[in-house]
């Protein structure tokens, strides 16, 4: 009902994937991974969560820190979305990213939490994910039988839930290296101007032909508005292969307004959250569209 | 005027450095020997019989010290008057709202006293519960307040002037209902105190109190203790805003816990205890209807209107005859007629919130002005103006204003915010709002009244200061030191702060009501006064002058017209010390005398002296695709008479208006339907944050109060009254939306301008 005082609990701090793994393994079902701990701590303080044992993920330096390399960019599941902000990679290349950890939580709680956490938590709000997924990022998962790499995009099953199996760690998010010509953005409505939830995210990815005219790839993925972060393939339908202007980013957003499925909670109702993905859809691709066009 | 060395000045603030490098302590930071730590458990369910409370498993837990319900108090009920004593320390028979506390456990430390309260058994037996007003006054309604067979907790009513002739010569009435939410009051500090009992079984509290007399007060009746059974030392305060007038069920369970144990206990609450738990502001639904004359002067006002409080009446009955009161003000109404109702609920317990009801009077009467300067073509600012109340006007209901600057501050915040240009151009989506507002310097409710300083002369020559107001954040400490200073013609550096002590000082009867600056400032006057006279006896034989001809400046006392002839200060004061044996006191009380009290009842009276006024013009920006508002930018014109420290001013001026930013815009305190709170965590309770508030500008406008202290005014409430209508009208001016029920969220915004579009 009333936020407790944290629960007891031992404390584990691994220096490596392995002996995280297999940490957990030991302590089977009482065991939590822990990252930033900007959700989870709260969770254990409402009773949502109550583990004997915190298998902390912080030690592990293998983890942590933005390596560009010439696929693209990898970041450790560990690095801090202060990190993340700071970085001239990430703030030149991939701007969806830049844009959402600007515009997530407080300067504070952007200090401690890390991207890895906010994709594991996987809250249908998170604001990492839809850009994420927008620039085609895949996550590494590494587990007692061994390591996968998924795209993002098939990552969450649900509110609060993913294919992340109870021992897996989440160590890797690697994002493509973006084409010459493209560029992409996210935008946040939030109910006051910082340190609030998204009601609706909408982030956009586009690749324009040589002339810089014709749309030839288009990533446009929701937050806050469906069970979980979605991309919305009818919209990018509507987009591809057209001169995107007013009018066709009109139309596409028009279509990302009816596609989404969100929930009227005491944050905002259905149909207002309907009208602002239509209204933040056309503005994501109109703002990209001027940062590919300069 | 007159050159004054220290008053005008933005001398540091006494508390300043210790705030800033964290080393003020709060209640929440105070230790004693053995000290043992509380928790409350707290009520699941909004109203609800309690059959039996079993507290054996939780006593019996190792490391628990005592348990305590309501039934370990006397039972005796305490209230903010005799009339009304509607409330006890902590429930014995029902449930009056959710997260109420029912018991309290103590234990050697604070995760056994929270895993006690789990053994605690209650039996409820749940009764429907009152959420809203319309619940309240259903004719089948269940009775919230056990002491009271109605759940009409206050009433006030009352007419003056000729209404029925005003409405008749009226060339345009126009009559409209406003509703506004339940919000929080938005200090940082939770409630926390520290509460001992001594071997003599007298009480020590320290705690996170705005009004130390009135939590005094009411425990000690409450306690069935006399007064000098309890001391009260008040820590640093982490903001009040009118949250922290009363005891609560921490500072009575502490107390308790205290008595019962023979050792100190602190409670220290959680944020979300205080959203769910604690002091809001009344919700309101209102129905105003203002008659004009074509030129827009108006003829006659009537009013209708409902405050929701939640089970108990507190200071809502001062609330529900302050909205009809300032009704009068800031605007000429030679007729006026009022009716107000205050009702029980189960929701949480309503005090008042910054700028009390007149916020919310206001918000209604500059809504309904903007719609009638509309429909009759009158310019805003000349509406407002045409109306403003000038120097030594009555009101109808006889509250008197000696001086008003109230057209200046008009003037200037029309000019400085641009408001000719903007009717001729401005960008899409770009408006401007205007709201008047006046605020008393301290109404006088009954009872104790008067204001008390204490001046205590060092050998050393400084003086230390203690005075019955309270230092909550507002910076009355150094408007105090500033005032003694000037008056001793001593540097402000050599006037220190003293304890806020029950035992060394006599009490304010509250702080509320801007009363601090005004009352106490001028028991510091008179206190300095008192000091200086005692000096000038000692001085003047040795001076050959007489004690009336000895003036005091610059660390001298000297013959007024011979200044030559004179000793510095350091051995005046040695002289009283060292040859007179006179270690000096100054003392110095005032009260207004010539105010009355009202009858909260039928309103007639002059409630208050040193009516502050503003003129607040808020410009703001409104996104027509998703409805959100940015408030880019307010201008307040303000008059609080002489500034005693223009940059602490500054700082109560835009502090109170972007504290009501968040009630216009963000802010609301949501319920279910059957009474428990939906969003008691800074997740989902909105307030404004930096980013959020608009640039401000105060332009000064200098008047001079012949009462108070300097010709100072109060002036921490008087912008809290004047916002939310500026942001509504500016809303309205931006894309034409009226909005009359609060908070305007982005949705209503949104859905104004599509039911404006299907037109």
């Amino acid at each position: 009902m009333f936020i407790k005082r944290l629960p007891a609990f031992e404390y584990h701090t691994p220096s490596s994937v392995e002996e995280a793994l297999d940490l957990m393994e030991k302590h089977g079902n009482n065991g939590k991974y822990i990252a930033g701990g900007t959700d989870l701590l709260i969770a254990m303080k409402k009773r949502e969560a109550v583990p004997d044992h915190l298998i902390s993920l912080g030690g592990i330096e293998s983890l942590k820190g933005i390596t560009p390399d010439d696929k693209g960019v990898r970041i450790g599941a560990l690095t801090t979305l202060a990190e993340i902000e700071r970085s001239e990679i990430i703030g030149k290349q991939y701007l969806p990213l830049r844009d959402a950890v600007g515009v997530m939580a407080s300067i504070q709680v952007r200090n401690l939490a890390t991207i890895g956490g906010n994709l594991c938590s996987a809250v249908p709000s998170a604001d990492s994910a839809p850009p994420l997924m927008a620039l085609d990022a895949s996550v590494k998962l590494e587990g007692p039988e061994g390591e996968r790499t998924v795209p993002l995009e098939t990552f969450f099953t649900g509110p609060k839930s993913s294919i992340l199996k109870n021992r897996e760690v989440l160590t890797e998010i690697s994002i493509p290296k973006p084409h010459p010509v493209s560029s992409g953005c996210y935008l946040k409505l939030m109910r006051r101007h910082a340190m609030d939830l998204a009601l609706v995210g909408v982030a956009a990815c586009l690749k324009l032909d040589s002339e810089r005219k014709v749309c030839k790839e288009a990533r446009i993925t929701l937050g806050a508005v469906a069970p979980t972060p979605i991309r919305v393939p009818e919209v990018e339908a509507e987009l591809v292969n057209k001169e995107i202007d007013e009018a066709v980013a009109e139309e596409a957003a028009q279509i990302a307004g009816s596609e989404c499925r969100p929930i009227s909670d005491l944050r905002a109702s259905l149909d207002y959250r309907c009208d602002a993905v239509t209204v933040l859809t056309k503005r994501a691709v109109i703002e990209t569209l001027k940062r590919i066009t300069g | 005027m007159k050159n004054y060395r220290v008053v005008g000045k933005s001398v540091e603030r006494t508390d300043a450095r210790v705030k800033v490098t964290g080393s003020a302590r709060y209640a929440g930071d105070l230790l004693a020997p053995g000290m043992l730590h509380g928790k409350l458990l707290r009520s699941p369910t909004a109203h609800a019989r309690i059959l039996n409370i079993d507290t054996s498993k939780a006593r019996a837990m190792p490391g628990v010290m005592a348990v305590i319900t309501g039934k370990d108090f006397p039972g005796i009920p305490f209230g903010t008057r005799p009339d009304i004593r509607d409330q006890l320390p902590m429930p014995i028979t029902k449930v009056h709202h959710f997260g109420e506390g029912v018991a309290a456990v103590a234990a050697v430390d604070e995760d056994t006293a929270e895993a006690a309260l789990d053994l605690i058994e209650v039996d409820y037996e749940e009764l429907p519960a009152v959420v809203t007003a319309r619940d309240a006054l259903a004719p089948d309604a269940p009775f919230v307040n056990e002491f009271k067979n109605s759940n009409v907790a206050y009433f006030s009513d009352f007419a003056f002037g000729d209404v029925d002739k005003g409405f008749k010569e009226a060339d345009h009435i126009r009559e409209e209902t406003f509703s506004s939410q339940r919000v929080t009051v938005g200090f940082v500090e939770p409630h926390a105190c520290l509460a001992e009992v001594d071997a003599n079984g007298r009480v020590l509290l320290q705690g996170s109190k705005q009004s130390p007399y009135i939590t005094w007060r009411h425990m000690c009746r409450a306690l069935d203790i006399p007064l000098s059974g309890m001391r009260i030392i008040n820590p640093f305060v982490g903001g009040g805003f009118s949250g922290k007038h009363d005891p609560f069920d921490v500072d009575f369970a502490a107390v308790k816990l205290a008595q019962v144990t023979g050792k100190p206990v602190k409670i220290v609450l959680n944020y979300d205890e205080v959203l769910a738990a604690y002091r809001q502001r009344n919700a309101m639904d209102a129905r105003l209807k203002i008659g004009v004359k074509k030129n827009g002067a108006i003829t006659a006002l009537w009013a209708e209107n409902i405050l929701e409080g939640g089970p108990i009446t507190g200071i809502g009955a001062f609330n529900i005859y302050y909205f009809g009161a300032f009704l009068n003000i800031p605007y000429k109404i030679p007729a006026l007629e009022y009716h107000g109702k205050l009702v029980y609920s189960n929701r949480a317990p309503c005090g008042t919130v910054r700028g009390q009801e007149i916020v919310l009077a206001q918000f209604c009467i500059d809504s309904l002005l903007h719609m009638i300067g509309e429909d009759i073509g009158v310019d805003q600012v000349e509406l407002r103006a045409i109306n403003a109340v000038p120097d030594n006007w009555t009101c109808a209901n006889g509250i008197k204003v000696d001086v008003s600057g109230l057209s200046e501050c008009i003037e200037k915040s029309a000019e400085k915010v641009g408001w000719k240009e903007s009717r001729t151009s401005k960008p899409e989506g770009r408006g401007i709002g205007f709201s008047c507002a006046s605020h008393p310097s301290g109404p006088r409710l009954g009872g104790h009244f008067g204001s008390a300083v204490m001046l205590k002369l060092l050998e050393n020559g400084q003086v230390i200061i203690t005075q019955g107001a309270t230092e909550i954040g507002q910076g009355s400490n150094t408007v105090f030191c500033q005032m003694a200073a000037e008056e001793l013609g001593l540097p402000f550096e050599d006037i220190l702060q003293g304890a806020s002590d029950s035992d060394t000082t006599i009490f304010d009867s509250g702080m509320f009501g801007d009363r601090a600056t005004y009352w106490d400032g001028n028991a510091t006057i008179a206190a300095a006064e008192d000091l200086k006279k005692q000096l000038a006896e000692i001085v003047a034989p040795s001076l050959k002058a007489n004690p009336e001809d000895i003036e005091f400046a610059d660390k001298r006392v000297f013959v007024r017209e011979a200044p030559e002839r004179g000793i510095d200060w350091l051995s005046a004061v040695r002289k009283a010390y060292y040859e007179k044996g006179a270690p000096l006191y100054g003392r110095g009380t005032w009260a207004a005398l010539d105010i009355d009290i009202v009858d909260w009842k039928t309103g007639r009276g002059n409630l208050v002296h040193g009516l502050d006024f503003i003129a607040t013009a808020m410009e703001v920006q409104v996104d027509k695709e998703t409805g959100t508002v940015d408030l880019i930018r307010a201008v307040h014109g303000d008059d609080a008479g002489q500034p005693i420290n223009p940059a602490m001013l500054e700082g109560q001026v835009n502090g109170g208006s972007a504290q009501l930013t968040g009630h216009a815009l963000w802010e609301e305190s949501l319920y279910d339907a059957k009474g428990i709170a939906l969003n008691p965590s800074w997740r989902d309770y909105k307030q404004p944050t930096a980013v959020d508030v608009p640039e401000s500008q105060v332009e000064h406008v200098h008047t001079h109060d012949p009462y108070g202290p300097f010709g100072a005014k109060g002036a921490g409430e008087a912008s809290s009254c004047s916002t939310l209508a500026a942001v509504a009208n500016g809303i309205y001016d931006a894309v034409g939306v009226r909005i009359k029920d609060l908070p305007i969220t982005a949705e209503k915004i949104l859905d104004g301008l599509k039911a404006r579009e299907e037109k």
